[in-house]
């Protein structure tokens, strides 16, 4: 039998970007030496010079939102984008560094296998490298998502994920901004898609913990209500 | 009868915009439906109604089945309040993901326009 590759599959990985200059070079830079991907940065209407700097990369698809509409609707433009481009799998990953682009190939294999549709990338919280705040607010996102969506996963926030062809081209949300994590959960759910959870590295560096749009406490109320919503529409 | 000034303020307030929603449902004007229509009457035409017939409360509170007239009327105002703010969230709603959408059409026109230009330049060089 034929066994299928990473070689032979069209991956592409999808990075949502609001404000990234200071890193999004770097970030570039580590994924292209990591693997043959195709890449689609999608900038969410950063007021820095992020998209610039992104589009004088040959070889990258760089996408801009006009105005800024959050983290969902941005990576739902990438996966439009990979989808109308031909992906056979498409990963996600957060553009502030965060993710171990090597990490990729495990997020993927399962795929390729045919093992699942969906691999969900699990930040490990028993390694010491995910801050106590993060782990309370993960797990109380995780017992929501379980509550409104009815699937249990140990990562429901984790951004760094894999679909299929077919996952790619039947997940579809209306959510926006950070909720759209938890959405996908619902999609996996109701259209009985199979997914794995796979551990994946994450560096928590200054930079990172230090930006204000990211999930912060606020922000995470605002998903919650977002979700209770969401649920009551 | 005698009225009071309030209720004149009132009927005169309501009588406004009563005949502005009906003006505005009769030609047919962007956006006003039959359900805010009624939703229009019936607040304002309410209004009216107490003010004009105050004890028009008793007979709410016997029709609900709260004793009390008063709490009769804030329960339903509460209600009334409730329904008209799940509208409002729910056309922001409605709206935000239209925006998202016309965002997203926008960001992959420019990724069309270079996929075709792309496409030229193979032409070209075949």
């Amino acid at each position: 039998m034929k066994r299928t590759t990473m070689r032979q599959k069209k991956i592409f990985v999808i990075i949502p970007v609001l404000n990234e200059s200071e890193v999004i070079q770097s970030v570039i830079d580590e994924l292209c030496s990591a693997g043959q991907y195709s890449i689609i940065v999608v900038d969410d209407g950063s007021s820095d010079n992020t998209y610039q700097l992104v589009d004088s990369n040959i070889g990258i698809t760089a996408l801009r939102h006009k105005i800024n509409r959050g983290k969902g609707a941005t990576l739902k433009t990438g996966i439009v984008a990979a989808n109308l481009l031909g992906a056979d799998i498409v990963v996600t990953m957060d553009g502030d560094g965060q993710h171990d682009p090597m990490d990729i190939s495990a997020l993927v294999e399962p795929i390729i296998k045919g093992e699942c549709d969906v691999v969900l990338g699990s930040r490990c919280s028993d390694t010491g490298e995910m801050p106590g705040i993060k782990i309370i607010a993960n797990k109380i996102g995780n017992f929501v998502t379980w509550l409104f969506y009815g699937t249990l996963v140990s990562d429901s926030q984790s951004g760094f994920r894999a679909y299929s062809h077919f996952a790619a081209h039947i997940i579809d949300t209306k959510a926006d901004k950070y909720e759209y994590d938890s959405k996908v959960i619902r999609e996996i759910n109701n259209n009985r898609l199979k997914f794995k959870e796979v551990p994946v590295k994450v560096r928590y560096t200054e930079y990172s913990m230090g930006k204000i749009q990211k999930q912060g406490f606020v922000n995470g109320i605002k998903t919650l209500i977002r979700m209770i919503w969401g649920a009551l529409l | 009868m005698k009225f009071h000034f309030y209720q004149i303020v009132i009927v005169g307030i309501s009588s406004i915009m009563l005949f502005q929603g009906i003006k505005e449902f009769v030609k047919r004007e962007a956006g006003q439906t039959f359900v805010k229509l009624m939703v229009r009457l019936i607040v304002w035409g309410g209004m009216v109604l107490v003010a004009i017939y105050p004890d028009f409360t008793r007979l709410m509170a016997n029709i609900i089945g709260i004793e009390d007239n008063i709490n009769a009327i804030i329960m339903t105002g509460f209600l009334f309040v409730f329904v008209l703010i799940f509208k409002l969230l729910s056309a922001i709603e409605k709206i935000e993901q239209n925006v998202s959408e016309l965002t997203r059409k926008e960001a992959m026109s420019e990724l069309y326009d270079k996929i075709k230009s792309k496409a030229e330049e193979i032409g070209d060089k075949e």
